[in-house]
């Protein structure tokens, strides 16, 4: 769609994902055993024809560039525009470290905001777990001829997150702060903004030293009698914040519905291209309720498991309720259950390791696990 | 800009031997081994052997193959001076349009092609065989040997060699005698097709047999007799590898066996991948009530039945129930629930109605045999395909 520019915000790491984080950015987490949490935004884009994007980052986006690289597997290295990485370009006297919030960030890069040709803006989130169908969210906001569209969903979201009350011509009667559910439909923080508007917003939460989005930029421009239209998405949604988020998005994934949700055959979700083989299974192996990537050799029993691509599973050992990332080797005889296992980990043969349900294990990227004597 | 050596792909066969599989696909672009195609294997060879100049003659239905092979991004042809180049027959000023008419032929029509990189060494190769090849360790071979031709020869049971391209050796190395399915053989040495030429020598045989309008403008039957008979110097390069030429049902269905034993070929060895064009689907599911046992599976892919020593491409699916053994399924064939298919290989976008039967256990009757459904039919509930049937349109089922 032409007229409409795309902004993902990458730069967040959630303390909350613990160890996952450690050395990337909640955008950059692996989901689904082969995709990266920002591909589902990035195709949302593509899906809907917008090859113009900029993804703000901040610190720890090595994986993120590893990733996006140029921009090719969602048609965004053009000639003209295209994919740009946004690393802060710096403003004087706004800047504390870390961004605080979204405000902040869209200030950090101001002079690429300014400089975008289209008259909307499409911001949305790197760490949400949610297939958008854009062209219907572009078509909501220019029927209504709105300033601003918020993007929501009909689902409630796990943990911290805002709601709108819609009225009857689905703009926001309310846009509440309390987020512990109740009245209206949860924010998916995905927003759609004319560019003209969104500077003024940058421009007012500069002068007042504001940073985030919600409490400082929306309240603002709803008490100045901007109106905010709103447009719902069906289907399968979540904001990944917590390790219990990650767990649970991945293993809802096994369910047919969900997956087809995520994984629409006319909105597909591309990725970075991986060289790959297809998966072999050995002559004793056992499969039930997984869904397993490329590039895997599985000789032992898995269940309820999601393997990434490159993962050896030894003879004879036996997995349940795992999210195991790529490059894993688990050894013969192990034995895991609700563990998530970074990238490059190794069980040595025999060795066990129990997680639960709320906690499973987080084995951090590299480590080895030895087996008890 | 001058290469020291490109190769030409020959990609323009039918492949009729592949029957319903190749009804409307050049043979290099039919399936294989999951994720490929055949294409894929020459292809990556070249690119893991630092060739960089790929052309690609085509002829027989081309439509699949050039969009498969696009820009030769996913085998990292992708570069400037050179690439992997689409060479279709065409039209010149002044004279009717001419189809290749034989191997060599193909070759001679793409001089200018050729000429354009002003190379050193010319490798041939053709577009049905499975197998991995370091083509600079035959280059090396040629060079040192001052040869004029190189074949590539793999040793093959005297019985085998009834049926193959034998070279016989002399005492010097070099190959002294050509014989094309000879029935006392005097060598074990059999033709792989894979050849390399000292371009200037190749290019004045090359123009000489297109004068000869008794030649049948081919690599095996002229080119290489020609040569023996004029005295050059021909190379044979032993290669000890697995290596399948895979133009027959029989034969394409047994290297996709082979592929499940790791042993055969080794696909997971980084240091020479075979790459493929491959949509991004998610990673396969295999269902509550499944059973994966011995098989290859690809992403996209759907199991919910029973899978045992088969060999399944992306986006395949295999229904509640169903059975699926011994058998091949080519990109986007599904298996509906309680089907059951059994040494069977099933087309591009198959679908295999509930309750269907495709195939059958071998019985020990001369008459078994692999069964084939082509791309795009559909068997409808409750139809019964016989073991080694061939299955062109959904008419039939």
């Amino acid at each position: 769609m032409k007229g409409f520019h795309g902004i993902i915000f990458a730069y967040g790491a959630s303390k909350d994902l613990g160890d996952l984080v450690r050395e990337r950015t909640s955008a950059s987490l692996v989901f689904c055993g082969r995709f990266r949490l920002i591909d589902l935004a990035l195709s949302s884009l593509r899906n809907a024809g917008v090859h113009n994007c900029g993804v703000i980052m901040k610190r720890d986006y090595q994986s993120l560039l590893d990733h996006i690289s140029n921009g090719k597997p969602w048609d965004m290295a053009r000639r003209d525009g295209g994919l740009r990485m946004l690393p802060p370009f710096g403003l004087p006297g706004y800047h504390r470290g870390d961004y605080t919030g979204t405000m902040e960030a869209l200030n950090a890069v101001s002079s690429y905001v300014h400089d975008i040709k289209e008259d909307n803006i499409i911001l949305l989130l790197g760490s949400a777990c949610v297939n958008i169908d854009l062209d219907a969210v572009i078509k909501c906001h220019l029927e209504r001829n709105a300033d601003v569209t918020a993007i929501c969903t009909d689902r409630e979201l796990a943990g911290t997150h805002h709601r709108y009350v819609v009225g009857e011509d689905g703009f926001a009667k309310a846009l509440r702060f309390d987020r512990t559910g109740g009245e209206g439909v949860c924010a998916l923080e995905g927003y759609i903004i004319k560019k003209d508007v969104l500077l003024e917003m940058m421009d007012e939460c500069r002068e007042k030293e504001q940073f985030r989005f919600h409490r400082d930029c929306l309240r603002n421009y709803l008490e100045n009698g901007g109106r905010i239209n709103t447009y719902i998405h069906t289907g399968y949604a979540s904001i990944i914040r917590t390790v219990e988020d990650y767990y649970i998005a991945n293993m809802d994934m096994l369910l047919k519905k969900n997956i087809y949700e995520i994984f629409p055959a006319d909105r597909p979700v591309r990725t970075k291209h991986m060289e790959g083989v297809s998966s072999y299974y050995g002559e004793d192996s056992k499969a039930t309720n997984s869904l397993v990537a490329d590039n895997c050799i599985i000789e032992g029993e898995i269940e309820n498991c999601i393997i990434s691509s490159g993962a050896r599973i030894g003879k004879g050992a036996k997995l349940k309720n795992c999210i195991i990332m790529q490059d894993c080797v688990v050894e013969s005889g192990c034995e895991l259950n609700y563990v998530i296992a970074d990238k490059h980990v190794c069980f040595e043969a025999g060795a066990k390791n129990i997680g639960s349900p709320s906690h499973p294990n987080i084995i951090p990227k590299n480590a080895i696990v030895k087996a008890d004597k | 800009m001058k290469k020291n050596c490109i190769a030409m792909l020959l990609a323009g066969g039918q492949g009729s031997r592949l029957y319903a599989l190749t009804q409307n696909v050049a043979k290099p672009s039919v399936p294989f081994g999951g994720k490929y195609r055949i294409i894929d294997f020459p292809l990556s060879n070249c690119a893991n052997s630092g060739i960089d100049t790929v052309g690609v003659l085509t002829q027989y239905r081309p439509l699949q193959l050039n969009s498969y092979i696009g820009n030769g991004q996913p085998w990292d042809l992708d570069v400037s001076d050179g690439g992997v180049y689409i060479l279709p027959p065409y039209q010149s000023a002044g004279e009717k349009g001419s189809w290749f008419s034989g191997t060599a032929n193909a070759i001679y029509q793409n001089m200018g092609f050729i000429e354009s990189y002003d190379p050193d060494y010319v490798l041939i190769l053709s577009g049905d065989h499975i197998y991995k090849m370091d083509y600079a360790e035959m280059l090396q071979a040629h060079k040192e040997n001052n040869a004029d031709c190189t074949i590539a020869v793999q040793q093959v049971s005297m019985q085998e060699a009834t049926r193959m391209g034998i070279m016989n050796v002399g005492e010097d190395g070099f190959i002294n005698e050509f014989e094309e399915k000879p029935k006392h053989p005097k060598s074990d040495l059999a033709s792989m097709g894979i050849y390399i030429f000292t371009w200037k020598k190749l290019r004045r045989y090359l123009i000489e047999d297109e004068n000869d309008p008794n030649s049948s403008k081919d690599f095996g039957k002229n080119i290489i007799p020609n040569m023996l008979n004029a005295g050059e110097r021909l190379l044979p390069f032993r290669f000890s590898g697995y290596w399948r030429d895979v133009g027959t049902i029989t034969s394409l269905w047994d290297a996709n066996m082979d592929m499940l034993s790791i042993g055969n070929i080794d696909l997971f060895d980084p240091s020479w991948p075979i790459s493929s064009r491959s949509p991004a689907c998610p990673p396969h599911y295999v269902g509550e009530n499944a059973s994966v046992v011995h098989s290859i599976l690809t992403e996209g892919c759907t199991v919910r039945g029973r899978v045992a020593n088969s060999v399944l491409s992306p986006k395949a699916e295999v229904g509640e129930g169903a059975v699926v053994e011994y058998s091949v399924l080519m990109p986007g064939a599904i298996v509906e629930e309680g089907a059951v298919v059994k040494y069977a290989m099933l087309g591009e976008n198959v679908v295999v109605k509930a309750g269907a039967v495709v195939g059958a256990d071998p019985d020990g009757s001369e008459n078994w045999g692999v069964a084939t459904v082509g791309p795009d039919v559909t068997v409808r509930s409750g139809a019964v395909v016989a073991p080694n049937a061939m299955i062109y349109s959904s008419e039939e089922v």
